[in-house]
């Protein structure tokens, strides 16, 4: 065992020779992948993340079983989670050994046999089937008509970080996740590194959290890492409740093992005992996902007593929200994490004093810890490289509503909106002319329009064009959309989850949801906005959590932006709107399955 | 200590304890910040938001809610400023869009009387007079003092929800309800029941029961918690929902030991109205029980009797109180002293239990005097006698300090119930609970170990521990070498408690008792509750050495958490042991004193206790005898045969509240006057005094009881008994009990006092008290009933009734046996059979089911804690707390009702 105190410098190196626990998980890691990738049969991965699921990705991958292992034999084949290009799925992507890799986009069961054909039965009898659409590696006779794949605007634009295994291994299988030099960073930390060292890395890097209020992350690990409790926690929040965002479940069910590494180096860093992964209800495959990935972690020593033969311990549980959003404020994290009514607490104290069970804590949010892994592997230099000078880093930036290419795409900090929904996200759809209104960092976030497109993706930044990058939900309007009923959207939703504790939010939201309904429906009253704003400020400063607090938010940056529609609204100069055009709504119901 | 945090409100200089909040601050300096959520005695919650002030510290300005956050020195707050009162108007303005206000905005509150018939100033729905708490409401007093514009463009969103008035005892009207949740948190933080919880969220959050059921089902305690911190009109007691009070009075509860104090609201007609607990006092810090907070009522009975009258050849007549205390001497001056008893009321205070023993010793010369209820008289004799008192004299709250709590054959939940609140709240915060108990009571849901001995054998079961506790050497060394002298030969004379042969005796698993002592001897921190419901009078001693001998070893002594709270029946049991007012032997240093004080010898004869004198009374050896009939309850186990021996009497006295059983056979009856009628005073189960002030007078011949015996003894001819008040009376009671020096009615004023220490320097060395065991072997003589009853029961299906428009748990209850006895008693599993006491009443009715936990010979079942709210609301006796049935274990018979339907064979 290495003692952490004196560690030498070499002392990594230095294990890694001795046949270290994690010397040998790598080389069977190893010796699995080049099987997959060097063999004598073509690999066939299927996304079969939440997105490709929707699409039909599972019947795709029935359809293809018959001709995997336990079939016909005549090809690899593996499940992966999502490659972030969502307007492709199903996305089936093949491995020719020694070769390439071709990508099938919008694959229907149906084609299954003739893509197969053209792999398994000979490359020149059977043609290649025309939903392949791009090819990485080398280009050879087959590829020829095809772009390569880091070269399509969607993937070169995009700086991976998070997201570098996405797409290309199987979030179910640990070995692929160490092939791709996963758990290297925590074999590093727990063996060579102080906990100390490891923090002031997460320091260098500057990174800040993804969450939403984008404190820094280094800062808020050194409030816990000094306390003595015998039991301490660090919560991974992956509440992820906001409509229009996905990529937290994303990482969970396409890379669960990053965030597993980075949450045991938040534990590692901060001499925590116990993490507590905390998914919503509902989101079935992250669920399935990370809790696959610790049993894992478990049976191959990376948790629990002495981890990879070092003298860290750590354990790890995935915990489940009631069907509620507010669950994913931090308190009320805490409170259902104990079976108790997910309601904010109020702060002093706060959970580095005394957060889960009354012990000191840390919550982070998933993308955040995910960082981690990469900050520790290559040095928080590098990270703090990336991005802009307030925000380092990248953006996982999810793309919906009225756009040509919705999906999740990874972007450098710095990278302007225009940019993304441009050149990434290929602008609005055919049949639609400009981009109106953006949605951005949830239902409390803001909406954006077209004078802040220019606004580089910074958290900062974000803020001062009064939006918030948030959990890098980006919902795209053109112009056919009412800004005053989209608000009115989301404020139904900000209003029916609200926890009902505190009563400016459990009140206020439902008295501006009032007038909303009142001026969609043209019957807006005197004073009408007036009363929004009187509210909005009493529940920005009177709240107990950030619900409450940022309820005004849409409202105010719409207005900002809109003043002028709200204007025509409010005097009853445009159409009744809603979906039935009679000014009414479709009420939450759920917000998830 | 750290010290004071001074900081400034609104310009005004003030000090912090540490720890205290802004809100808490402010109020003990006088400065009012308006809150709803904020209630004494509960953790800060910060829902309403009301409490908002500005805070600047360090240069930092924040608007914080003063209930949740703790001042910093030099802080400045501002509480009034323009900002923040418009902050708060603009929060109530959002609350008040959601409940009636008619109250506020109508136009003619000014000129509104309170007789006066609305005029239809505001919509029905929002009348004033829809709300029982008009006037008194907690809400209204807040919105009125932020001043606030009713003329608010918000909508109005009435709820429209049905009134839930269907539950005993209150009412509950959600229309009202401002989701402060303060009823949600008394009944999960201080009370530890959980019955109540917040449904559904957003704007439509409520509080209701977890799964909308009844009251009945959901675990309620029907301690009127809820009622008492809720800040409007939304919870309610039924009785007298719409009165208003004139004035309010504080008392002692006379319901039960524990002697809460309580706040009587009187109306303008002195009628009690209202009875709530007082949040600032340290016995029960504004807890009450169902019997406390609903049985009060009594008093105001018209029913009530209010002359005395004679019984002669079954024609009765008024009197005035002179004929009949001319009437009653002349009848008692028939007797010798040993043919004449005197019982006292388990209501009785002080001065009645004094006043009556003098008068059985002096003017009656005789020594049968007792009080009605004395159930536990060895218990508390020995531990008063052997021990130093102080170990019973720690307040109940303490028990929250105890690592453990040993509950040793009672039922707090039901008799004592504010002394349950803290042993479940010790339990929630960790500490262990072993319960000792054959029934299934509230408690042995709290319990760690819960030991089931065989009736009668819960002093060896103790014993069983303390054995366990010396085997895995447990024992506290330091303190037994220290303060025990006869450690070694106890060791070796616990060689004879075989754990074997007591786990065989007890019929308890050996392991069992590992764990009790491991839960039990870890800390010195253990209190004991300390009941014999359960034991025969003849272990009572046994039990106490053996719980006596536990506390030495685990080196409890008097620090905090340690106390020894006898579970006494009756309101001044304790009292009234101390008065005297029980079997006195010539030479007890208690005789001593009384004779010394009175200049005459203690009369003759063997003294007899309550029991004894039912015997003697059967037997025909008394002949006559004086009853204080108030708040004896006929029905109680250990009084069986009372009634009886009541009807052979010769001469009967009796003073009672109401014409009952006792006075049933009386010959001369007085009017009692209640509780609340006079002034006296009560001591609780923790030996402190308390006054019971007088809230109204009475209006026609009642007399209190210490003025019954003064005017019997005048009309016999006797002196020493001219006192003419209460207070002189409990001077003399002062100048006399040792324990009582220094009081006066002055002296307890605030919060009472404990009585004094008369024997310290017993504690400082104890020994162990060595007995031989005795396994004398166990006849099988028949069944016993150990009833049980608790407050949830999840796990069973519960239906409800209706009776009078009221819910009733209706279903059938398990008749838990033994799978032995089913062969003995004849019967099968699933027959309906009826458990039928010696008197031959059924005690209990259900379907006979085989129990893995019943022991042989033990018949069990579990009833629902709600039956007792609804015995409550449909007793015919109008004082119903005392007849409340109790988890009497007797001996039974058992017969088939009907017998099991055959099961129809099912094809698999």
């Amino acid at each position: 065992m290495v003692s952490r105190t004196e560690a030498p410098v070499d002392t990594y190196a230095v294990a890694m020779s001795q046949q270290t626990q994690y010397a040998m998980l790598r080389a069977r890691a190893r010796q699995l992948w080049v099987q997959l990738t060097e063999g004598d049969k073509p690999w066939v991965r299927v996304g079969l993340g939440a997105s490709g699921q929707a699409a039909g990705a599972e019947e795709v991958f029935e359809a293809l079983k018959p001709y995997g292992p336990d079939g016909t034999q005549q090809i690899n084949l593996s499940l992966v989670g999502a490659h972030g290009l969502m307007y492709l799925e199903p996305i089936v992507d093949v491995v020719v050994p020694k070769i390439n890799r071709v990508f099938h986009a919008n694959v229907t069961p149906e084609m299954v046999p003739d893509i197969i054909a053209h792999y398994v039965d000979g490359r020149e009898q059977h043609p290649m089937h025309e939903s392949a659409f791009a090819y990485a590696d080398h280009r050879d006779a087959f590829t020829t008509h095809l772009p390569n794949w880091d070269e399509l605007p969607t993937n070169s634009l995009q700086k991976k970080v998070l997201t570098e295994n996405f797409g290309n291994i199987d979030p179910l299988d640990i070995f692929q996740y160490i092939a791709q030099d996963g758990y290297a960073s925590l074999n590093k930390a727990v063996l060579s590194m102080t906990p100390d060292e490891v923090l002031e890395e997460v320091k260098t890097s500057g990174l800040r959290g993804r969450g939403g209020a984008a404190f820094p992350t280094g800062l808020k690990w050194s409030f816990l890492a000094p306390s003595p409790a015998p039991v301490k926690y660090v919560l991974c929040n992956c509440e992820e409740g906001d409509p229009g965002a996905f990529n937290d479940k994303g990482i969970l069910e396409s890379d669960p093992h990053r965030l597993i590494e980075g949450l045991i180096l938040n534990g590692y860093a901060t001499n925590s005992t116990h993490g507590v992964v905390f998914i919503r209800q509902g989101h079935e495959i992250p669920i399935e996902a990370t809790r696959h990935a610790i049993d894992e972690a478990y049976a191959n020593g990376i948790l629990g007593e002495n981890i990879l033969g070092s003298d860290f311990s750590f354990e790890m549980e995935v915990s489940l929200t009631g069907d509620s959003y507010v669950a994913g404020e931090e308190t009320a994290m805490m409170e259902a994490i104990e079976g108790k009514r997910s309601t904010p607490r109020y702060k002093p104290p706060f959970p580095a004093q005394a957060g889960l069970f009354q012990k000191p804590t840390n919550i982070n949010n998933v993308k955040t810890i995910a960082y981690v892994p990469s900050i520790v592997g290559r040095g928080g230099n590098e990270f703090k490289n990336i991005g802009t000078e307030s925000s380092s880093g990248t953006a996982l930036v999810c793309l919906t509503g009225h756009i040509k290419r919705p999906g999740m795409y990874e972007v450098e900090m710095g990278m302007t909106i225009r940019q993304v929904l441009e050149d990434i996200g290929g602008g609005v759809p055919d049949g639609s002319e400009r981009i109106k209104v953006l949605q951005t960092g949830g239902p409390l976030g803001g909406v954006l329009g077209e004078e802040a497109f220019d606004t580089e993706i910074d958290f900062d930044a974000m803020a001062e064009a009064g939006a918030i990058l948030g959990s890098g939900g980006i919902i795209v309007g053109d112009e056919s959309t009412d800004v005053v009923d989209l608000i009115r959207n989301l404020v139904a939703f900000n209003q029916f989850e609200s926890c009902g504790k505190c009563f400016p939010c459990r009140l206020g939201n439902t008295h501006m949801l009032d007038v909303l309904d009142r001026m969609c429906k043209n019957e807006a009253q005197p004073g009408d906005m007036k009363l929004l704003e009187t509210v909005g400020n009493n529940m920005k400063i009177g709240s107990l959590c950030g619900h409450g607090q940022l309820g005004y938010n849409p409202i105010s940056s719409a207005i900002n932006y809109f003043e002028e529609e709200f204007e025509q609204r409010f005097n009853g100069e445009l159409e009744k709107s809603g979906p039935f055009g009679d000014g009414s709504m479709i009420l939450p119901s759920r917000t998830r399955p | 200590m750290p010290d004071p945090i001074q900081f400034t409100i609104d310009g005004q200089q003030v000090e912090a304890e540490p720890g205290q909040t802004i809100l808490q601050a402010a109020l003990e300096a006088g400065i009012y910040i308006p809150y709803l959520c904020y209630f004494p005695h509960m953790k800060p919650y910060g829902a309403c938001r009301t409490c908002v002030v500005d805070t600047e510290a360090n240069g930092r300005k924040m608007t914080l809610a003063s209930c949740t956050a703790t001042p910093m020195s030099d802080m400045v707050v501002e509480t009034k400023n323009e900002s923040v009162s418009e902050l708060r108007r603009g929060i109530i303005e959002l609350l008040m869009s959601e409940h009636p206000h008619g109250c506020l905005t109508c136009h003619r509150i000014e000129l509104c009387g309170p007789q006066d018939v609305c005029q239809r100033h505001v919509d029905v729905t929002d009348r004033c007079t829809i709300c029982p708490k008009n006037e008194r409401c907690e809400l209204k007093d807040t919105v009125r003092s932020v001043e606030l514009d009713l003329r608010t463009p918000l909508n109005y969103n009435r709820r429209d929800l049905p009134i839930h008035a269907d539950d005993p005892l209150y009412d509950r009207d959600y229309n009202l309800c401002i989701v402060c949740a303060r009823c949600v948190r008394v009944c999960d933080e201080v009370r530890g029941d959980n019955a109540l919880t917040l449904v559904s969220r957003s704007g439509v959050s409520l509080v209701g029961t977890s799964h909308g059921t009844s009251l009945m089902e959901s675990g309620c305690e029907f301690c009127g918690a809820c009622i008492d911190v809720c800040p409007t009109g939304a919870l309610v007691e039924r009785e007298y929902k719409w009165e208003k009070a004139s004035r309010q009075v504080t008392t002692t509860c006379t319901n039960c030991a524990v002697g809460c104090q309580m706040i009587a609201e009187v109306n303008k007609f002195d009628k009690i109205i209202r009875f709530r607990g007082d949040v600032n006092n340290e016995v029960n810090l504004g807890q009450a029980c169902f019997k406390g907070k609903f049985g009060y009522d009594y008093v105001n009975h018209r029913s009530r009797l209010k002359r005395a009258y004679f019984r002669k050849g079954g024609i009765l007549t008024n009197a005035t109180p002179d004929e009949a205390f001319n009437a009653a001497a002349e009848a008692l001056s028939k007797y010798e002293p040993h043919e004449v008893a005197v019982i006292a009321s388990p209501r009785g205070s002080n001065e009645d239990n004094f006043i009556a023993q003098k008068f059985a010793r002096v003017a009656l010369r005789s020594n049968n005097v007792d009080h009605a209820h004395n159930f536990i008289d060895d218990v508390s004799e020995h531990i008063s006698e052997r021990w130093d008192t102080a170990h019973t004299k720690r307040p109940i709250w303490d028990i929250e300090n105890a690592h453990s709590v040993l509950v040793v054959s009672g039922n707090p939940t039901e008799d004592q119930n504010v002394l349950a609140v803290p042993v479940k709240r010790a339990a929630k915060r960790g500490a262990k609970i072993v319960v000792i108990d054959q029934r299934e009571t509230e408690l042995t849901r709290y319990a760690d170990v819960w030991l089931r001995p065989r009736i009668g054998t819960a002093h060896m079961a103790v014993m069983g521990i303390v054995r366990s506790a010396f085997d895995s050497t447990l024992e506290q060394g330091d303190f037994i070498r220290e303060r025990t002298s006869n450690a070694e030969d106890f060791k070796a004379a616990l060689w004879d408690y075989d754990l074997g042969r007591i786990a065989t005796y007890c019929e308890v698993e050996i392991e069992e008792f590992a764990e009790a002592a491991a839960a039990l001897a870890s800390h010195r921190e253990m209190a004991v509750l300390l009941g014999a419901d359960t034991v025969p009078k003849a272990r009572h001693d046994a039990l106490v050495d053996a719980v006596m001998n536990l506390r030495l070893l685990n080196g409890t002594a008097d620090g905090p958490g340690q106390g020894v709270y006898p579970l006494y029946f009756g309101a001044n049991s304790r009292g009234s042991r101390q008065m005297g007012c029980r079997p006195l032997a010539a030479e007890s240093p208690v005789a001593t004193l009384l004779c010394d004080a009175w200049g005459v010898d203690f009369p003759e004869g063997e003294p007899m206790g309550i029991g004894e004198m039912i015997e003697a009374m059967q037997g025909g050896t008394i002949k006559a005898a004086i009853v204080m009939a108030d708040g004896v309850n006929p029905t109680a186990r250990q009084l069986s045969g009372l009634r009886e021996a009541l009807s052979s009497l010769e001469t009967l006295i009796v003073s009672s509240v109401f014409d009952n059983e006792i006075t049933a056979n009386a010959d001369i009856v007085f009017p009692a006057a209640p509780f609340s009628e006079q002034t006296s005073t009560v001591t609780n189960l923790e030996s402190r005094v308390q006054l019971v002030r007088m809230a109204s007078e009475s209006r026609f011949d009642e007399l209190a009881g210490w003025q019954i015996f003064r005017g019997l003894a005048k009309a016999m001819g006797k002196t020493g008994f001219e006192y003419d008040s209460a207070s002189e009376l409990f001077d003399a009671i002062c100048a006399t009990i040792p324990d009582y020096n220094g009081l006066s009615y002055d002296a307890l004023e605030k919060g009472g006092a404990f009585t004094q220490t008369q024997t310290d320097g017993n504690d400082a060395r104890s020994d162990f008290e060595i007995t031989k065991p005795d396994f004398s072997p166990f006849a099988r003589d028949g069944f016993y009933f150990a009833p049980g009853r608790v407050l949830h029961q999840p796990d069973r299906e519960n239906t409800l009734g209706e009776r009078n428009y009221l819910n009733v748990i209706d279903r059938v209850e398990l008749i838990e046996l033994h799978p032995d006895d089913f062969e003995t008693l004849g019967i099968t599993e699933g027959d309906t059979v009826a458990v039928r006491n010696d008197q031959g009443n059924v005690v209990a009715e259900g379907v006979a089911t085989v129990s893995d936990h019943a022991l042989r010979g033990i018949i069990q079942t579990t009833t629902l804690f709600a039956e007792l709210a609804t015995y409550m609301e449909e007793c015919e006796y109008p004082d119903s707390s005392p007849t409340v049935p109790g988890l009497d274990v007797r001996r039974v018979t058992v017969e088939v009702v009907a017998k099991a339907p055959e099961r129809e064979l099912v094809a698999v």
